[in-house]
């Protein structure tokens, strides 16, 4: 058997983080390293990971054997052991193969955006590592091992946001992101601690979870489930705990195609369909997080429109995106979610390049009044970014259009017909601020400014061709029977499929209809607006969805500085008025009783002896009257 | 090992400490003897380990007579529990006083070393005088290096100490004069040996409940617990680098190794029936200390907060009454001794470089000095409880356990995932990270000795989150002891 | 010889309360007076009191002890006389007074406050 493998999917990109970080330190101390090295240590390692997981892929076709290697007891405590265990089942190894396709053409994309910069060599340090954690988030056998990977993400995320340190509002994207993101970790903790009692008697990997989870009663499993749910809220930036996501495009540009594509923000989908043994318990904790998916998409969709930043309408498309993943994952339909999930890897990447390799071009300007006229100038950027904003707006036969498709049959035919209209305005409205950017950025009139644009390289045109075939044609894996394909993705991931749905053909085929009708209006719509868009006029937003519906303040206000206010008063009044005065109140008593009789020592010599003749007095009295 | 390796270990530092005091030696001979001494005492320490065998007993026992009259034992002894934090003490030494290698005069040394004799003297003492007695002889040097070497408004800060503990030491000296009277009522001879001190049958339930609080304010000032926290404010921030270092990674452990050592045995039932009092008290420390961390300016203070924050979760390990909590507390203990140690010499080598304690004129140190940050983040990340890091294993261990006592406890423990992370980001970002244009040129990067110093720690809390079973064999039937024999819990 | 010995206690009473009548005057010579001259004669009365109890007692018991203890008393009392005198000279120059009330430089108000 082969399966020590397995852990050297996580351990390549770990080992050269590893190697990355020393080199980088050795070579910022004592001699200098070129950049060359850590290029090809840095970019060679999410691929050597992809061909291992290939060969696990290949073993996997056509048979449903699950791969599990335990590579060491981890903890054990009182005859109850955990191992670092890894387990490669057609979820997960799917999973891997485009986490490490997707990431390490990013890692090569980052190779060409980042070759000026200083920290170059730290910079691929964070991205294997970030690499290597969420391998192993995914790679997990239990869901302990999964949160090493989880946290391990989250605070890669930390570095990478605030990786131009010096400036302060960097650092602070980078620390709300963390916070958040260990709000939803107490979620997690707390779901983990719970199965840990209730449902961890027999072993605390997956595959037994699964097994004693019908025994655990029904609240307790709603609890879980609600609490596991609000770990992946945090990290895939769902309503409430969006926040960090906006700012998170403080970092550089591959850090937010990296986090936002492949990554990180899909581990939450992730999550919930690996808990899918779970959650099949207990629809009604599904039906809230498809509802919870369906406002952040929505609500997502409604700030992108009026965003300004190329990055942060990138942004707020990942959320709203997420917001589909989950509506699937919630319904029941996880092979749908991961199938969107995958697309979805494809096409962002390549909007994010895309926006880079515009930034870039521009000399870093992100607003995208300030652009315009783009078309002739990247030729090559225009046609890769317009496949992946067809993509995600759903028009086939580009990616995002199966997938959505899926997502919508899937709420509708759950009956669920709310959050199916909720779906389908979001439809209307993604296709509306994407062909908004896309117009605006690339055929709106000339910016003014003549400059000299700067010149884009290899390593970064060529991930997007790559990625814009793969926007291209990743959806033809999920081509539904109804169309004549096979439906690749659902017949790979046939454990994690809604199975009670049943929807008519004729109904099957009006969705589709309704879908492609909604972005060709969508499109039509931002085409009136912004097509030829005379770019002297830089609109100035105001108002609720410009401030994003001002969420940020309220937090602020009625969270951080409540705390702030109880912080304060604990430790500057509490302690140093009540606690500090009683002890230190005690220790002057003494003081000043010190002070008092002190008086007797008065230096007056005639005063002592009389003192002595009291002292004697009193002792011979005792004596005489004692020894009597 | 019979030549009686734990005395060897106990004073041998103290006896170069006085030879050095005699002899006309200068601070660098001195600085450079006192680190022999902490390596020769590292690898007496590591055939201890090496040679402690798998059980929850004592070993290495060493038992003569002291004071006969009295029934006094100089009585020595180690089980699990005692022997990681030895380990620990063993490994944080020399590497402090790498860190403290340049300009420091002979008495910090010599105190110094006095301290590790009472530190380890407090570790191996089986018999309450005997324990008293180091507890006592470990607190002198600290006053003294306070006093004469630390900073700010040193000798409030020594006062307010001494107070403190003085007042706590007086209520335990009392608690074990009553202890050891109640065993002369009972048996007809004197001692104060802890095993025939646990056998006293003849107490009151009053007057236990008496003598259980006059050990548990004593120690709970030295850990220290809700409300007994206020002197380590000023003692953590005018406290020179070694003495902030060894209260905050050595010294505030014995306060919980003193209840497990001897509170726990002598009143098992007291100890069981107040254990959900002290398993919230130390949740509400948790979240109180770590609340009260956030608007510090003053570096050391927000640390001091922060360790009083973890040590709060250390106590509801330890009450936990499972085997989880106590593991967890157990592993805590080395991991934030690590890490605050860590902690402390670094923010020491800022302030002697600098000479600035206040956040908000801090920043752009990670530009200045890189490997000093990339030391600084670790032991942060440990400190916050990140997965990879010891950290991470012993909180969790610790939430499950607080879950196994009550799933309210646990749920609410869980927060410490949140509190720790508040503070420490945004200090990590004001203090180290962002440069907020204030002057920091004469900060430098670490020399070797000071990575030399720093990685024995740093490898460890990381070696200790990827593969903590390694380090677990060796407590756990300590701890099935203490729950089974002692406390007599069998279905936990 | 009953008879004997009950006038020898009788006596020996009276020897005490001889001693004790001096030692007490002499004690409040010590504590009433300002004068240091004053005060050094008091104190060698109630050291002659004390003398006066030692060789009573010897007499009483037929022991030589005390009547040694008494005759190094004398002797140690000589010797200190040249000791104290020679202070009172040496403080009576310092201060040009000889008022016991003037040599107070222990007392606790000049020294620092906590």
């Amino acid at each position: 058997m082969s399966n020590f493998l397995l852990a050297w999917i996580v351990l390549i990109p770990l080992l050269s983080s590893a190697a990355l970080g020393l080199m980088y330190l050795f070579s910022i101390k004592i001699v200098k390293i070129p950049n060359i090295v850590f290029t090809l240590i840095g970019v060679s390692a999410p691929f050597a990971s992809f061909w291992i997981a290939t060969t696990f892929f290949l073993q996997m076709i056509g048979n449903s054997e699950i791969f599990l290697y335990k590579a060491y007891r981890w903890l054990g405590v009182d005859g109850y052991d955990i191992d670092m265990g890894f387990m490669a089942d057609k979820l997960s190894i799917f999973m891997v193969l485009f986490i490490t396709f997707v990431g390490g053409l990013i890692h090569l994309y980052a190779s060409g955006y980042m070759k000026n910069d200083d920290g170059y060599g730290k910079f691929f340090f964070y991205f294997n590592l970030f690499i290597a954690s969420m391998l192993l988030l995914v790679l997990a056998d239990s869901p302990i091992i999964m949160f090493i990977g989880w946290e391990g993400v989250g605070v890669c995320s930390y570095f990478l946001i605030s990786y131009y340190y010096e400036d302060e509002k960097n650092v602070q994207a980078g620390n709300k992101a963390f916070i958040a993101n260990r709000v939803g970790d107490l979620g997690f903790i707390i779901a983990m601690i719970t199965m840990f009692y209730y449902a961890g008697a027999n072993g605390f990997d997956y595959i037994n979870l699964e097994a004693s989870m019908a025994s655990v009663p029904p609240d307790v499993l709603t609890f879980i489930g609600l609490a596991l749910f609000v770990g992946a809220i945090g990290k895939s930036a769902q309503i409430p705990l969006f926040v960090w996501l906006p700012d998170a495009m403080a970092g550089p540009t591959p850090v937010s195609a990296l986090i936002h594509a492949a990554t990180m923000v899909t581990a939450g989908v992730y999550m919930v369909a690996r808990f899918h043994f779970l959650y099949d318990l207990i629809p009604d904790v599904g039906l809230i997080i498809a509802y919870v998916g369906a406002f952040s998409a929505l609500f997502a969709a409604v700030i992108a429109t009026k965003q300004t930043d190329i990055k942060k309408i990138l942004a707020y498309s990942t959320m709203s995106q997420l917001g589909y993943m989950f509506i699937a994952v919630g319904l029941g339909g996880y092979s749908v979610g991961i199938f969107h999930v995958f697309t979805h890897a494809f096409f962002k990447a390549l909007l994010f390049m895309g926006a880079g390799a515009v930034i870039v071009a521009l000399h870093h300007e992100q607003n995208i009044f300030k652009m315009g006229g783009m078309k002739n100038k990247t030729p090559l950027v225009y046609f890769t970014m317009l496949i992946a904003t067809l993509a995600i707006a759903g028009i086939p036969p580009f990616a995002g259009f199966f997938s959505k498709d899926e997502i919508l049959l899937t709420a509708f035919g759950s009956g669920e017909y709310l959050i199916w209209i909720m779906g389908v305005v979001t439809a209307v409205l993604t296709a509306y601020y994407m062909f908004r950017l896309l117009f605006v950025v690339f055929h709106g009139s000339n910016y003014k400014e003549e400059r000299k644009l700067h010149a884009l390289n290899k390593s970064i045109t060529m991930p997007l061709v790559i990625l814009a075939m793969g926007s291209m044609f990743a959806g033809l894996i999920g081509v539904p029977e109804l169309l004549g394909g096979h439906n690749l993705i659902g017949i790979w991931l046939s454990d994690w499929r809604n199975s009670s749905l049943h929807v008519a053909h004729d109904t099957e085929f009006i969705l589709m209809a309704v879908n492609i009708l909604a972005a060709i209006v969508g499109i039509s719509i931002a085409y009136k607006k912004f097509f030829k868009y005379d770019m002297k006029i830089v609109p100035q937003y105001e108002g609720m969805i410009w401030n994003k519906f001002y969420i940020d303040e309220i937090y602020d206000r009625f969270i951080v500085q409540k705390i702030k206010k109880i912080s304060i008063f604990i430790s500057y009044k509490v302690d140093v008025n009540i606690i500090d005065m009683v002890v230190m109140g005690l220790s002057r008593s003494f003081i000043r009783g010190g002070h008092f009789i002190s008086k007797l020592q008065n230096a007056n010599t005639r005063f002592y002896a009389f003192t002595m003749l009291i002292g004697i007095s009193v002792i011979s009295t005792y004596l005489i009257m004692v020894m009597r | 090992m019979d030549f009686g390796i734990l005395s060897v270990i106990i004073f041998l530092p103290m006896f170069v400490a006085l030879l050095m005091l005699i002899l006309p030696i200068g601070a660098k001979g001195t600085r450079n003897i006192a680190f022999l001494t902490s390596i020769i005492i590292f690898i007496l320490v590591s055939l201890v380990y090496y040679n402690f065998e798998l059980s929850g007993y004592m070993q290495f026992r060493e038992h003569h007579t002291w004071i006969t009259t009295y029934g006094i034992y100089y009585s020595l002894g180690i089980d699990g529990f005692s022997l990681i934090i030895l380990m620990l003490i063993a490994t944080l030494i020399p590497s402090a006083y790498l860190w403290l290698w340049d300009g420091r005069t002979k008495g910090y040394w010599i105190s110094m070393m006095l301290i590790q004799t009472g530190i380890t003297g407090t570790l191996f003492a089986q018999d309450l005088i005997l324990f008293y007695f180091f507890w006592e002889a470990m607190l002198l040097p600290v006053f003294m290096i306070i006093g004469m070497f630390g900073t700010g408004n040193r000798v409030f800060s020594t006062i307010k100490i001494t107070v403190y503990t003085i007042m706590g030491s007086l209520l335990m000296l009392i608690s074990i004069l009553y202890l050891g009277v109640a065993f002369f009522n009972n048996y007809g001879f004197w001692s104060f040996a802890l095993n025939d001190i646990v056998q006293i049958t003849n107490l009151t339930r009053t007057e236990e409940i008496w003598l259980f609080a006059g050990f548990m304010i004593a120690f709970a000032i030295k850990i220290p617990l809700f409300p007994f926290h206020t002197w380590l404010l000023e003692t953590y921030s005018n406290s020179p680098t070694g003495g902030v270092f060894l209260l905050s990674s050595i010294m505030a452990k014995l306060g919980v190794y003193g209840i497990v050592r001897f509170v726990m045995p002598i009143f098992p039932e007291l100890y069981k029936e107040f254990a959900p009092f002290f398993v919230w008290i130390g949740i509400f420390g948790l979240i109180y200390f770590g609340i009260a961390a956030l608007m510090q300016i003053n570096i050391k203070k927000m640390f001091a907060y922060s360790s009083a924050s973890h040590l709060g979760f250390i106590v509801t390990g330890i009450f936990s009454l499972n085997v989880y909590g106590m593991t967890g507390a157990a592993f805590l203990i080395i991991a934030h001794a690590m890490a605050t140690g860590g902690l402390f010499l670094l923010v020491g080598k800022m302030e002697y470089s600098l000479g600035i304690k206040a956040i908000p004129a801090l920043g752009g140190i990670a530009k200045k000095a890189p490997i000093f940050t990339v030391f600084f983040a670790i032991m942060l990340l440990c400190i916050v409880g990140l997965p990879g890091t010891s950290g991470f294993v012993s909180e969790f261990l610790i939430i499950l356990g607080a879950f196994g006592f009550s799933p309210s406890a646990g749920i609410v423990s869980a927060f410490t995932v949140l509190v720790a992370a508040s503070f420490m980001f945004w200090m990590f970002q004001k203090a180290i990270l962002s440069d907020s244009g204030n002057d920091v040129s004469q900060m430098k990067d670490l020399n070797f000795k000071e990575i030399v110093g720093m990685l024995p720690l740093a490898f460890l809390i990381i070696a200790m989150g990827i593969y903590p079973d390694w380090f677990f064999y060796k407590i756990e039937p300590t701890i099935q002891h203490y729950l089974i024999d002692i406390l007599e819990i069998r279905n936990y | 010889m009953q008879e004997k010995e009950a006038l020898m206690a009788d006596s020996l009473l009276s020897y005490i309360a001889l001693a004790m009548i001096l030692f007490s005057i002499g004690f409040l010579g010590v504590i009433a007076r300002k004068n240091i001259f004053i005060v050094y004669m008091s104190i060698e009365l109630m050291l002659n009191a004390i003398n006066l109890i030692f060789i009573a007692l010897g007499r009483y018991y037929e022991s030589m002890q005390p009547q040694v203890i008494a005759l190094i008393i004398i002797a140690i009392a000589a010797a200190e006389a040249a000791v104290f005198l020679s202070l009172i000279v040496v403080l009576y120059r310092k201060k040009k007074s000889l008022n016991s009330d003037v040599f107070n430089v222990l007392n606790q108000k000049d020294a620092a406050h906590e």
